[in-house]
């Protein structure tokens, strides 16, 4: 079997993705025998153009920004949505509340901007609202065991299977306490599993970092906010984090 | 009855920790809740304890359980995962013990469970009776709240000291090696009652109709009460009240390998029937999709499926599900105080029918047995038959209509109809079509390649009871695959007297997927032997001499004159969307309800009525089925959604 060529590449993010891969450490050595690594800049200063898998990981903010992920889908056969920033736009979505030029001016001020591309931005787009992604890998970051898992699969020619269902299931197989018995606020029931609930079993509620799976009907979502005690605006604030557009963040 | 003074109680339990051997796990605080965990001092022990998160199931199916290791760079080699742990688990309240009792009952069915009756083997129970009692818990009106038996030890705290029941032989040796105790006096053993009866006072919540009877009478009458509708529209669809539950022991199965692709394990892991994809088959079809359709679900499987199956309530009362259901609509303590509100007197059994016998896999139920693939033969663009045979060259010993689970380590597993009648073993075929992981990796595998199979399962077809009878066949698309097996046995010239004429209607999507033509040629040619087939669409210039339209367009062509519907037996398998109007045909033409078959399709993950993916209602497809007598199975509201 030859090894499947895979490249890395990375827009709008922290490139935390790709350094959860970094951090795999010894386990480096067994994944570069069953893949030639060609481009990878957080780790690597050889590239190449020629590749089977792109791994994308950030969000696409600006028109260049396009155009390159547009010449990587070209060039890839496999393209992967690497981490919450490709794959739901993620935390850069957030910006996506204000109007981009407010934003602008918020930020750089007076600075004379106007002219040079690498300012001009757009509002922020998921790596599929531009080409189109054969498989996701969520989270922010990235769970390695399921990077792993996604490699595995891809190299053995196997859809790579994501969890369908939420946090909660992977949070009471930890046999954690819920985090609402504590008075926090936790979005784990619907957002997609496949971090092994690791925020809420470490006591951290679930800020939604792989996607929302369901829409809970209105009549679900005011029972537990009263039942809690919590508002409208915290589940609002919840969402926002890395969900924002979603359509359960609508006002009430 | 010995009796125990505390201090003497938590040396046994540090003996226990220290000098058994033995995991010791017991009952602690995380928090403000409770869990069994790892028991490293008595000090540590809680036995005033409420409820813990999870129940002690996770000792017998652990929340990931590896069961078999399988290496890749070998042709094929598996080995089961050993399960020799020996633990003891401390603190179990009696609703925990009954929910193990009756998880005991299908996982110690006649199927046997080799990893689960291995852990209850090596674990001993030391139960204690409830000290404190549950806000959500209604343990109390069900009986749950102490048990006879189930325990190795049970303690029951009455004040300074604890009272010691001793269940069995194991518990009596631990006692006496390990402990100080005394002969109970009988004015300490009239004590049980009196902490009995103050835990049953305790209860808050209480449930009005308190048998498994009455239960499944009432569920059975409100099937399609609005109560369901109301209810799982506040539900998240999260399944912890299924995680959480001491008699949900529903799993999926999963390969996973390792990063040098060399080796692999074969895991299960608790599954929940509130998700979405619980039912879902490899071509893609969700059965019992609607939200509102599994939350119903689970209540019944827990007063009613299970209930008619095994004469038990399947729901100990525990809260579990309450607590961990944030809009707090997982109660069936609520849902049943409701629902008799609306009374019922329903026919209890409606949903369920008697399970049959059918082949015992002997062994272990569930390592595959290594096949070797003896023919590989493309038969349409998407499907390719298999001929298997077992490396051992022993015959399957199938009945048309059983299936096969077949495996490709770290793929995975699926359920496929046998496709060959019973006559050509020991070799037995295989009809593929490519839909998924394991069917793609299939496809690649060549001739001398090896698979695992574990099989025949299911309930086949009575091939006696077509003796002397006229017969109908009517498949659509792949149904046609198990019933090549059923056709190629009746009209086997060793049998063919034993039936009168059999009449094939086929129906398939386009000419090209045709399956078995060159069969078909050869059963047409034999003595009173009508074939007609159709396909939906035929585009120009593709070469077709048959019918075009459903296959129910085929039954006037049948010459209904000359059919004897009180002797005719008639066979449907097809897709979900067929059986209503073939099956309204046969009625037509005179066909008595009891004399129709039909073969099912549904998850059948396990094959042998654990797993719960398969469940129509009240009825594990994979034991009961995949064949159904259609009169058995017509009024279950699930079998033809």
């Amino acid at each position: 079997m030859s090894k499947p060529k895979v490249a890395f590449f990375d827009f709008a993010s922290c490139e935390g993705c790709q350094l959860q891969i970094a951090n795999l450490e010894e386990e480096v050595l067994d994944l570069i025998n069953i893949v030639d690594v060609v481009s990878f800049r957080e780790v690597m200063k050889e590239h190449v153009e020629t590749y089977d898998i792109a791994f994308i990981e950030g969000s696409i903010m600006r028109p260049m920004d396009e155009e390159r992920l547009k010449e990587i889908r070209n060039h890839a056969k496999i393209l992967v949505a690497l981490g919450a920033c490709a794959a739901i736009g993620g935390v850069n979505k957030i910006r996506n509340q204000w109007d981009v030029d407010n934003v602008k001016k918020d930020v750089y001020g007076n600075a004379k901007i106007k002219d040079n591309k690498y300012f001009d931005v757009f509002k922020t787009k998921a790596v599929d609202e531009v080409v189109k992604v054969d498989f996701y890998i969520h989270g922010c970051p990235i769970n390695r065991d399921e990077f792993k898992k996604v490699v595995i699969s891809l190299v053995m020619g196997k859809t790579p299977e994501i969890p369908t269902y939420p946090v909660c299931v992977e949070c009471k197989k930890n046999e954690n306490v819920c985090l609402f018995e504590l008075g926090k606020f936790c979005i784990g029931p619907i957002t997609r599993a496949g971090c092994n609930a690791i925020c809420p079993s470490n006591g951290s509620p679930c800020e939604g970092c792989r996607g929302i799976l369901n829409e809970p009907q209105d009549e679900c979502v005011q029972e537990i906010l009263e039942r809690y005690d919590l508002t409208i605006e915290e589940l609002k604030n919840r969402c926002t984090m890395y969900n924002y557009g979603k359509e359960e963040c609508k006002d009430e | 009855m010995k009796s125990i003074v505390k201090e003497d109680l938590n040396s046994f339990v540090d003996a226990l920790i220290q000098d058994t051997g033995y995991e010791v796990h017991g009952v602690q605080a995380k928090g403000e809740k409770f869990v069994f965990a790892p028991l490293e001092s008595s000090k540590d022990l809680r036995l005033d304890y409420d409820v813990t998160i999870l129940p002690p199931k996770k000792y017998f199916l652990p929340q990931y359980e590896d069961m078999m290791n399988f290496k890749l760079n070998k042709e094929y080699s598996v080995t089961p995962q050993k399960v020799d742990k020996k633990q003891i688990l401390i603190g179990v309240h009696p609703y925990d013990i009954v929910a193990l009792e009756q998880t005991d009952k299908v996982y110690l069915d006649e199927q046997k469970d080799d990893f689960y009756e291995k852990r209850r083997k090596n674990t001993i129970i030391i139960g204690v009776d409830i000290q404190n009692v549950s806000d959500q818990s209604f343990a109390g009106s069900l009986g749950t709240h102490y048990v006879e038996s189930g325990f190795d030890l049970m303690l029951t705290n009455i004040g300074k000291k604890y009272l010691i029941t001793i269940g069995s032989k194991k518990g009596e040796d631990l006692l006496k090696k390990y402990a100080q105790t005394k002969d109970a006096k009988d004015t300490e053993v009239k004590e049980i009652n009196k902490v009995r009866a103050n835990t049953l006072n305790s209860y808050k919540k209480h449930v009005r109709i308190t048998d498994a009877d009455s239960w499944s009478k009432l569920l059975v009458s409100n099937y399609e009460n609005s109560i369901w509708e109301e209810k799982s529209s506040k539900c998240l669809e999260c399944s912890s009240c299924t995680m959480v539950c001491p008699t949900c022991f529903c799993y999926d199965v999963k390969d996973d390998v390792s990063l040098n692709l060399q080796d692999g394990s074969r895991v299960r892991t608790w599954d929940g029937c509130l998700l979405k994809d619980f039912t879902k088959v490899g071509s893609g079809e969700v059965f019992r999709e609607d939200l509102k359709k599994r939350y119903r679900h689970r209540f019944f499987r827990k007063g009613n499926y299970l209930a008619e199956r095994y004469g038990f309530i399947a729901c100990v009362g525990c809260g579990r599900c309450s607590i961990a259901c944030l809009p707090n609509i997982a109660s069936p303590c609520d849902v049943i105080n409701e629902l008799t509100h609306f009374g019922g007197e329903g026919k209890k059994d409606e949903f369920f029918i008697k399970q049959k016998s059918h082949s015992d896999e002997k062994g272990t139920i569930h390592v595959p047995r290594k096949a070797i693939i003896k023919k590989k033969e493309k038969l349409t663009e998407c499907e390719t038959l298999f001929t298997l045979e077992f490396e051992d060259k022993k015959p399957l010993g199938h009945k048309p209509g059983q299936f096969v689970e077949l495996s490709i380590f770290g793929v995975g597993e699926a359920p496929f109809g046998i496709s060959s009648a019973p006559s050509t073993e020991p070799s037995f075929d295989v009809v593929v079509r490519k839909v998924g992981n394991l069917t793609s990796k299939l496809f690649t595998l060549k001739k001398g390649d090896s698979v695992g199979i574990r099989g025949p399962l299911g309930n086949g077809f009575d091939v006696e009871e077509f003796e002397d009878k006229h017969l109908i066949f009517v498949s659509g698309g792949t149904g046609m695959i198990p019933m090549r097996s059923l056709i190629e046995h009746c009209l086997d010239k060793k049998n063919r007297s034993k039936f009168k004429y059999v009449k094939i209607l086929y129906g398939a999507k386009r000419p090209c997927d045709v399956l078995f033509q060159d069969k078909i040629a050869g059963w047409e040619k034999c003595e009173d032997v009508t074939c007609k087939l159709t396909v939906d669409t035929c585009q120009d210039g593709e070469c077709w001499v048959g019918s075009v339209g459903l296959v129910t367009a085929l039954f006037p062509k049948l010459h209904v004159d000359r059919i004897d519907p009180k002797n005719t037996k008639a066979v449907v398998i097809g897709p979900p969307v067929m059986f209503k109007f073939v099956i309204k045909c046969l009625q037509t033409i005179g066909i008595d309800d009891k004399d129709i078959f039909v073969s099912l399709e549904r998850r059948m993950k396990c094959g042998v009525g654990k797993c719960g993916h398969c469940q129509i209602n009240g009825v594990y497809c994979c034991k009961e089925g995949p064949v159904f007598n259609y009169a058995e199975i017509k009024n279950l509201p699930e079998a033809f959604e």
